[in-house]
């Protein structure tokens, strides 16, 4: 598992989480150790030169034959669709990268794809389910169109037992983190914000769900602000709800 | 005026890191520009002869993707029948002056003699046979005028396009540009196996033509009234073209 | 037209804090973007299509200057002129000298996005030219003396109030409160305009090399007003709108206004190859075709930009950019506004006075997601970035404040190694403590100051994941 600077230092909770879910799932998890960040502030605000020396690291961290799970879709995004861009004047790296990026996955994609588990129930105890609570997904952006992952994350969270999914209106737009962006144009990344947080809680739903942290840390920092009554969970933590029980 | 265009294409070639005695353009496989004459003509026949098979079934599908696309949609039996629509037009729009293409199937119409005792004034928009230079220029202001001053426009089609619900018009000697642009309302006639199921059989058809000669200055595809949308997203039509469009189906 | 790209932020705010306008753009999703989603869906081998566009405009670029001679061969033999022109003074110059040396007095226009570059309304009114907006959104913006805010409708920030307010100031005419009757006024305002127009000047939407063949693709009819009516026709173009054969029209049409605005077709699509016939009933004497470069060869040398050459003017990433729909299209200060309009504005202008157009963003990759062309969009925006912040190709764009530098210095530092980042986290947990309320910050200093604005932030962990795997393993 590669862990990720926001879940490490914001969200270790969403860590265990993952952690759990895939030992219940029968995957042998391990956890290099040396982890800091991918690298992705760096890329994405064009300081590519000390990108590279972070991402180096990761690329030998990562060498070997395991998959590499990631609890973040721009994360995984960044590893897998972007390292191969950072270094295409570097041979060397580049060829790490190449052969790393087919093992990288975000973890909902992980389970369904390569796991092939569509349905989590059978790995739980439905007895213990809680009854109908209602949550809506938000889409973050690097997961749907770096990454192309869109049915796996719904697959999971309708076969969770005392799950109900009602989708929110606009639910493919941004929410407004999009890193950096979030703080260098504060304005627009709150105008878009506003507008995500109508559409959630037009839902009625009591949380919603994401497979990010940032958008997750952006969408609930303005809930919270606005005191808006809905909760975040990533997708780690509603499926370690159902398969953590003892 | 080409003035400069060595110096421009020149440049371009530096950019583009070619050499100067670069070598000819190798056609990608993508576009259709590579494909020779013969398959061009090839394709162009088979077209043609499917418009005719298929002139039923393209003629349906014309109907109801040009009344989705705004047209108003008649079937009509024969030319009578279309001129007896258009003078029912002419009441209600209480018209007074009528403008006509001059194609086969407008002459046939007899829209002169139609009209004539309901005192509409009716202009075939075609400089006459064998006129000189300069009578020829008078006609055409005054024909112009005409167009600005109508009421209704008439032609009849070139080609319809079922895919999109499109009539074709290629101005040329008899068929003017400005008949189904300037007046209010415009009255588009399609005969049987004018009817293309879509637009690479349209476009087609036309890049045969040009193979074999002149394309001609100019084409029009018309699907529906003219249309805008620029204040608050609300469709608004009439501006500038017609505002009414009538699509005759005939036989 | 003037670059104000530099007032990105200002611009930005008053869009924001504009209720009309956020009123306005809102409707964009649901409209525009909606409809080019239905249309997609409805059109078999959509996505066949798009790559093959997308191979035949990459290859069409790759030999531009092999079409471009091509083209002009085939208007010249058609009867038409072709001039070339490297700046848009040189474009504006050939049009104006032409209109002068005919005695025009009123010049029609359709829409063009490339006479916005080219500023040419204003350089032919100073040579006592009239010229005319024919094109709805384009009329009521050339009333108002702003420029276009989408490429596709240019008055869509524009209230029916504020139109209506607009025709009775600059038109004497009545207060309208139905849109239906602010067009007709337009209808006949402009009707008497078409009769008596000396010349039309209309954009390209695509030149066909093999027949020299001009496409105009228009709705309201503006476009066949400005080629028919008047005795001379100028066509400007930007150079990268050259497409090889009649037999690609079909699916590039299909493209371009499926993405535009939904329709199967646009109410017109006209072509022209050359002006008219001896034997044709009207049209122009005369055609002049004016391929403009401006420094398109700018992104035509740039292999991570040339791609941008693809681009239709479809809007289509502009309808889909949930940025645009906050910022609206002034904001950007240029031309080309929206996603498309971040990557060329800079580099059509100056990329170090543009720094704000590839850094506002969220990379959310809705613009790829829309064009027709398979434009990678968020990929150019990386790359200006880059050379925003370290100037490899552009070193006089170079534009890294040292604030950045700093935070980029720290960043470094702390991710490290693990001991690093360790000795942060303990720093973070320090520096917060005073701010911090039940493990929630809701104020942050200086440039972080931005993000608790609106949010508050959780408060760094004590015990990060990676000190927890101890009791995991």
């Amino acid at each position: 598992m590669f862990v990720t600077c926001i879940v490490d230092q914001f969200y270790p909770v969403v860590g265990e989480s993952t952690v759990r879910v895939l030992r219940r799932l029968g995957v042998d998890v391990d956890f290099p150790s040396g982890q800091t960040c991918c690298g992705q502030p760096a890329f994405n605000s064009g300081f590519w030169a000390d990108a590279k020396p972070v991402a180096r690291r990761v690329l030998k961290m990562l060498r070997g034959d395991r998959y590499v799970v990631v609890p973040s879709g721009s994360c995984a995004s960044m590893i897998r669709v972007f390292y191969p861009e950072l270094f295409h004047d570097e041979p060397g790296p580049l060829a790490e990268a190449r052969d790393l990026a087919p093992r990288v996955f975000e973890l909902s994609e992980f389970i369904v794809d390569v796991l092939g588990v569509t349905d989590i129930a059978p790995y739980g105890d439905s007895a213990g389910a809680p009854e109908s609570r209602k949550v809506t997904y938000h889409e973050a952006c690097h997961l749907r169109r770096e990454l192309g992952v869109t049915t796996q994350p719904r697959t999971l969270i309708t076969s969770a037992p005392g799950v109900e999914l009602v989708e929110a209106q606009q639910s493919d737009v941004c929410c407004g983190f999009g890193g950096s962006f979030s703080v260098r144009y504060p304005d627009i990344s709150g105008a878009m914000l506003q507008d995500k947080i109508e559409q959630l809680s037009e839902t009625g739903a009591e949380r919603f769900v994401s497979c990010d942290s940032g958008c997750i840390m952006h969408i609930a920092g303005g809930m919270e602000r606005q005191k808006v009554d809905m909760r975040p969970v990533h997708i780690a933590e509603l499926l370690d709800e159902y398969l953590g029980q003892e | 005026m080409t003035g400069n265009q060595a110096e421009f294409l020149s440049n371009l070639r530096r950019t583009l890191g070619r050499p100067h005695d670069a070598p000819p353009l190798a056609i990608s496989d993508a576009t259709a520009l590579g494909r020779d004459a013969g398959e061009v003509a090839r394709r162009a026949e088979s077209i043609r002869g499917r418009a005719q098979e298929d002139a039923d079934a393209l003629a349906d599908e014309l109907e109801t993707a040009a009344a989705l696309a705004g047209w108003k949609v008649a079937r009509v039996a024969s030319t009578q029948d279309a001129a007896g629509y258009i003078a029912d037009l002419v009441r209600e729009l209480e018209a007074l002056s009528v403008v006509r293409s001059a194609q086969a199937v407008v002459e046939r119409l007899d829209l002169e003699g139609v009209l004539s005792g309901a005192g509409v004034q009716v202009n075939a928009m075609a400089v006459r046979e064998g006129s000189d230079e300069s009578s020829a220029d008078e006609q055409r202001s005054a024909m112009r005028q005409h167009a600005i001053d109508a009421d209704l426009g008439i032609t009849g089609v070139d080609y319809a396009i079922a895919e999109t619900g499109t009539c074709v018009l290629l101005p040329r000697k008899g068929i003017s540009r400005l008949v189904s642009l300037l007046p209010p309302v415009h009255v588009a006639i399609v005969e049987r196996g004018q009817v293309l199921p879509g637009l690479d059989e349209f476009f087609a058809l036309r890049r045969a033509h040009s193979l074999g000669g002149d394309l001609g200055s100019y084409m029009t595809l018309i699907t529906g009234p003219s249309r805008s949308a620029d204040i608050e997203y609300t469709i608004v039509t009439g501006v500038h073209g017609p505002g009414e469009v009538h699509m005759l189906l005939l036989g | 037209m003037e670059a104000k790209t530099k007032n990105f932020n200002t611009a930005a705010a008053e869009a924001l804090n504009d209720p009309n306008i956020q009123a306005n753009l809102h409707g964009l999703y649901q409209g525009f973007h909606h409809a080019r989603v239905d249309a997609a869906a409805a059109t078999p081998g959509w996505e066949e299509m798009r790559e093959k566009a997308r191979e035949i405009k990459a290859h069409t670029i790759d030999n531009l200057d092999h079409y471009l001679e091509m083209a002009s061969a085939e208007v010249t033999r058609a009867g038409g002129s072709v001039y070339f022109a490297n700046t848009a003074e040189d474009a504006s110059r050939y049009v104006v000298d032409l209109a002068r040396s005919k005695g025009v007095e009123i010049a029609i226009k359709g829409k063009s996005m490339l006479s916005e570059e080219m500023g040419l309304n204003d350089r032919l009114a100073e040579n006592g030219i009239e010229p005319v907006e024919t094109d709805l959104g384009e009329y009521i913006i050339q009333l108002a003396g702003e420029t276009p805010y989408h490429i596709i409708a240019p008055a869509i920030h524009k209230t029916r109030d504020e139109v209506a307010e607009l025709f009775e100031e600059k038109l004497d005419a009545p207060r309208y409160h139905e849109i239906e009757d602010m067009a007709g006024e337009a209808r006949r305002q402009l009707r008497q305009k078409f009769i008596d127009a000396d010349m039309g000047i209309t954009g390209v939407n695509f030149l066909v090399a093999e027949t020299g063949t001009i496409v105009l693709v228009t709705n309201e009819g503006n476009g066949r007003m400005c080629t028919s009516m008047p005795r001379t026709h100028v066509a400007i173009m930007g150079m990268e709108k050259v497409i090889p054969s009649m037999d690609d029209l079909g699916i590039f049409l299909r493209l371009l206004i499926r993405s535009a605005t939904g329709q199967r077709l646009s109410s017109y699509v006209t072509t022209v190859t050359g002006p008219r016939r001896h034997d044709d009933e009207d049209g122009p004497d005369e055609l002049h075709l004016v391929v403009v470069d401006n420094g398109r060869s700018r992104l035509l040398a740039d292999p991570e930009l040339r791609e941008s050459l693809n681009c239709l003017r479809c809007g289509a990433c502009l309808n889909a950019c949930p940025v645009y729909r906050k910022v609206g299209g002034h904001a950007y200060g240029w031309v080309y506004p929206g996603p498309i309009g971040a990557v060329i504005s800079p580099m059509l202008t100056n990329l170090g006075d543009a720094k704000d157009l590839p850094h506002a963003s969220s990379l959310c990759g809705a613009c790829r997601e829309v064009c027709p062309v398979k434009i990678n969009i968020p990929r150019m925006l990386l790359y200006l970035r880059k050379e925003l912040a370290q100037g490899e190709t552009y070193p006089e764009s170079r534009r890294a404040s040292l604030v950045d530098r700093l935070l980029m210095k720290g960043w470094r530092l702390s991710i490290a190694n693990p001991i690093m980042l360790r000795l942060a986290n303990k720093a973070a947990a320090l520096a917060q403590w005073p701010l911090a309320r039940r493990r929630r910050l809701t104020w942050l200093p200086g440039p972080l100051g931005g993000w608790t604005r609106y949010r508050n932030l959780p408060a760094i962990a004590s015990r990060p994941f990676s000190k927890r795997w101890r009791k995991m393993r």
